[in-house]
C-alpha cells in the first residue's frame, strides 16, 4: 500500500473514531489489521426503516491503488434489501463503483450506504427477487426486513411469532435456521413452495 | 498416366467452353486480360498517414473551430474530439448553448463562474488536500471546476488511470464533479515522470484517433500508420508501410460481400468452440455504443462502459437513462408465436445444425485457401523450370500465376459469403443470393480443377475458367455489397 493510501486511512480512523458525530450517526470503524487493509465497519440501522434497532457489519477491502480505486465493500451481516444481495451481502452502489472519487472516504461511504438503507433503490437492484417483493408486496418485504434485522442483526423489535412458525415447521424436517429464512423471504413466506424448493 | 488425365481434362473443358460460354465473347480477341472490369472498386479510398501528419489532421480541424467560435486551441480540441471532431455541429452547439456544450464535453460542468474551493464544506487548514488528508501543500492545483488537491495526489491518479488505459476521460478527483482532465493539465502534473509521459502520449493518441470517425490504425503488428479514409462501404483497405489488408470500417480481415456487424457477430460464434470464447459468450456482452467487449463483474445490471461511459441495462441494452422506472419491461418475455410451441432442444439443434453448415463451409474455403498458397509456390518454381529448360519465357508464363491470383480472390470472397449467407432471412433476395453463390462455387472449383493441373497445353480454358470465376465473382459483389 502507498503511503498516501496508509496515511490517509490513518486519518480517516481517526476521523471516524473521534468525530463527535458518531453517537448521532451511528457509523463507526474498527481497524482489524496494522497495515490497515482490512477494516470492519458498523451501521446502526437507521430509525423509522426495517432495519431500526439492529446492528449491521461490514467487511472493507482496501485496495493497493486507494484512494484512487475504491473499498470494496460488503456487508458481513445478512440484510433484506432490495440493493444488497441477500446471498453474499454484496452492494450495488454507484460510488463504490464508477462514481467512486478519490475525495470520497470511508465516512462518506458508510453514510452512503446507511442512506441507502433508509430509501432504498429497487430500480437499480442487486439482487432482484427481494426487489420483486419491495415493489410487488411491500407490507411483505417490511415484515421480512424487520424479521432479518432481529434474526441476524440482533435486533430489538418483537419477533413476528407467525414467520418464526413457518421457520420452525422447516427447522423441524431438518432444515437449517438460516437457509430456512432465506428460501421462505424468497417465497413470499408460502411454506408450501418453499418445502418443494428445498426437497425437490 | 497423368499427363493423359490432365489433357483429357483440359480437352473436354475447352470443348463446353467454346459452345456455351458467352461471357468469353468480349474478349476473344484479348485472350491475356481476362480481368473483367468491374463497376464498383471494391479497393476504398484512403491515405497513410505517419503520427505527425494526423497531428496536422487534428490541427486542422482546430483551426477551422477556433476561426468560426472564440475558443483556444485546446479548448477546440476537447471540443472536437467529444464530438466526432465535426466542426459544423460543436458551432451549432455553440450557438445553441455554450454551457450544455461545455457541460457535456466535460470541459467545465458548471454553470457558474469559476471558483476555487476545497472539496469538502466546512474549514480547513491552508494548504489541505483531501485526498491524501495532509496539510501545508504550496501548490493545489485544480481543473475549471476549481476542486483544489495536492500535486502528487494528482499524479497518482492520473497514473491509476492510465494503469486502467484512460487518457483523455481522466476525470476530477471530486466526487460527482465530471469534468475532465485537459492534456495541458496532465502534462504539467506528469512532467518528472518520463515513462508516466509516454504512456499518455500513446493512450491520448490512441483516443484521439478513435474519437475521429476517418481515421483508423492500421491493424498489422507494430504498425504506426494510421489509416483515414471516408469510405462508408466496408471496402478493403491496403496499408502502404506493413501491406496488411483490412476492411476499413472495422479493421478485421477485408470480409466482402458481409457486412461488419454480421462478420462479428459470425466470428464471435466461429471462435465458440475455445474455452475463452465460450467464457466470453457466457459472461461478457458487447457495449451497444462502443462495442467493447464488457465482464459482467457484480449483481448489478446497471452498467457503464469505462471506455465510452455510456450507460445501458445488461439485460435489454437499452439506455439507463431512458429505462427509469420501466426496469420490469425488460424482464418480459416478448413471445413469438410461431417457434414458441417448439421445444427448446428442438430448436437449439436446428440452429446448431445450421450453423454447421455455413460454418464447415465457411471453414473449407479458409483451409483450401492455404493449400492453395502452398500451390501458389509449386507454381512459381514450375515457371522458374521452364524458364531455366528455355521453354517459353517468364512473361509467357505468367498467366499461370494469375490464375492461382484469381483463384486466391475468388476463393477469398466465397469463403464470406457463407456469414452473409447464414444471417441473411428467407426471401426472394436469399434465394437471389443462393443461386449465385452456387455459381461462384461452382466457377471456383472448376477454376482450382484447372489451374491445379495447368500446364502449357490449355492456357485458353484455363482463361476462360478464370475469366468465368471473376465474372461470377463481380455479379455477386455487384448485387450484394456495392
Amino acid at each position: 500500500m502507498s503511503n498516501i493510501a496508509f496515511n490517509r486511512l490513518q486519518r480517516e480512523c481517526k476521523e471516524v473514531v473521534t468525530n463527535s458525530e458518531i453517537s448521532e450517526t451511528g457509523i463507526m470503524i474498527e481497524i482489524l489489521n496494522e497495515n490497515l487493509t482490512e477494516i470492519k465497519g458498523h451501521i446502526r440501522g437507521p430509525p423509522d426503516t426495517p432495519y431500526a434497532g439492529g446492528m449491521f457489519d461490514l467487511d472493507i477491502k482496501i485496495p493497493d491503488q486507494y484512494p484512487f480505486s475504491p473499498p470494496s465493500v460488503k456487508f458481513a451481516t445478512k440484510i433484506w434489501h432490495p440493493n444488497v444481495s441477500s446471498q453474499t451481502g454484496v452492494i450495488c452502489l454507484d460510488i463504490l463503483k464508477d462514481q467512486w472519487a478519490a475525495s470520497l472516504t470511508l465516512r462518506t461511504v458508510l453514510l452512503s450506504i446507511q442512506a441507502l438503507m433508509c430509501t432504498a433503490e429497487p430500480k437499480d437492484p442487486q439482487d432482484a427477487v427481494v426487489a420483486k417483493q419491495y415493489m410487488d408486496k411491500p407490507q411483505v418485504f417490511k415484515a421480512t426486513a424487520e424479521y432479518w434485522t432481529l434474526k441476524f442483526a440482533k435486533g430489538t423489535l418483537p419477533v413476528n411469532a407467525d414467520y418464526q412458525a413457518r421457520v420452525d415447521k422447516l427447522k423441524d424436517m431438518g432444515v437449517r435456521e438460516e437457509e430456512a429464512i432465506s428460501v421462505l423471504s424468497c417465497n413470499n413466506w408460502d411454506l408450501n413452495r418453499a418445502t418443494v424448493y428445498i426437497f425437490s | 498416366m497423368d499427363d493423359e488425365d490432365m489433357s483429357c481434362t483440359s480437352g473436354d473443358d475447352y470443348g463446353g467452353y467454346g459452345d456455351e460460354d458467352y461471357y468469353n465473347e468480349a474478349d476473344v480477341d484479348a485472350a491475356d486480360d481476362v480481368e473483367v472490369t468491374p463497376t464498383h472498386s471494391e479497393e476504398a479510398e484512403y491515405e497513410c498517414l505517419t503520427v505527425s501528419q494526423v497531428e496536422r489532421v487534428f490541427l486542422d480541424g482546430m483551426n477551422q473551430l477556433t476561426a468560426r467560435i472564440p475558443v483556444n486551441d485546446k479548448c477546440a480540441r476537447t471540443l472536437l474530439e467529444a464530438n466526432q471532431w465535426d466542426v459544423e455541429r460543436v458551432v451549432k452547439l455553440y450557438r445553441q448553448d455554450r454551457t450544455d456544450l461545455f457541460r457535456r464535453s466535460h470541459i467545465d460542468a458548471r454553470p457558474e463562474p469559476k471558483r476555487k474551493l476545497s472539496a469538502t464544506s466546512g474549514v480547513k487548514a491552508k494548504g489541505y488536500c483531501t485526498v491524501c488528508a495532509m496539510e501545508g501543500h504550496a501548490e493545489l492545483p485544480h481543473l475549471a471546476c476549481g476542486h483544489c488537491f495536492c500535486e502528487h495526489c494528482w499524479k497518482s491518479h492520473v497514473e491509476s488511470r492510465l494503469s486502467e488505459g484512460v487518457a483523455s476521460r481522466i476525470e476530477c478527483m471530486e466526487s460527482n464533479c465530471e469534468v475532465y482532465a485537459p492534456q495541458e493539465f496532465v502534462l504539467v502534473i506528469i512532467k518528472s515522470s518520463p515513462a508516466l509521459k509516454q504512456k499518455y502520449d500513446r493512450f491520448l493518441l490512441r483516443d484521439m484517433v478513435n474519437s475521429h470517425p476517418h481515421l483508423k490504425f492500421c491493424v498489422g503488428n507494430d504498425c504506426q500508420v494510421i489509416i483515414r479514409s471516408t469510405e462508408a462501404k466496408p471496402k478493403r483497405v491496403t496499408c502502404l508501410a506493413c501491406h496488411t489488408s483490412s476492411c476499413v470500417r472495422c479493421g478485421a480481415d477485408y470480409h466482402a460481400p458481409t457486412s461488419c456487424d454480421t462478420i462479428r457477430q459470425w466470428m464471435t460464434k466461429c471462435a465458440d468452440d475455445s474455452e475463452t470464447a465460450n467464457y466470453i459468450s457466457a459472461h461478457t456482452k458487447d457495449c451497444p455504443q462502443c462495442h467493447s467487449c464488457i465482464e459482467k463483474a457484480g449483481g448489478c445490471n446497471h452498467i457503464q462502459c469505462t471506455r465510452c461511459r455510456h450507460h445501458f441495462c445488461w439485460m435489454c441494452f437499452g439506455d439507463w437513462k431512458s429505462h427509469g422506472s420501466e426496469y420490469y419491461e425488460c424482464s418480459r418475455y416478448k413471445e413469438n408465436p410461431s417457434v414458441a410451441a417448439e421445444a427448446n432442444h428442438v430448436k437449439a439443434r436446428r440452429a446448431l445444425e445450421k450453423y454447421l453448415h455455413y460454418f464447415e463451409r465457411f471453414e473449407n474455403h479458409s483451409k483450401s485457401l492455404k493449400m492453395e498458397e502452398e500451390l501458389r509456390d509449386k507454381i512459381r518454381k514450375k515457371i522458374d523450370d521452364k524458364v531455366n529448360e528455355h521453354n517459353g519465357t517468364w512473361i509467357d508464363w505468367q498467366y499461370l500465376h494469375k490464375s492461382v491470383s484469381l483463384l486466391t480472390k475468388c476463393r477469398y470472397t466465397l469463403q464470406y459469403t457463407y456469414p452473409f449467407a447464414y444471417y441473411l432471412t428467407g426471401s426472394p433476395r436469399k434465394n437471389l443470393f443462393e443461386y449465385q453463390q452456387a455459381q461462384l462455387e461452382k466457377e471456383v472449383e472448376e477454376l482450382a480443377w484447372a489451374v491445379e493441373r495447368a500446364d502449357g497445353t490449355a492456357r485458353g480454358a484455363l482463361e476462360a475458367h478464370m475469366h468465368r470465376a471473376e465474372h461470377k465473382r463481380q455479379t455477386l459483389l455487384h448485387d450484394f455489397f456495392f
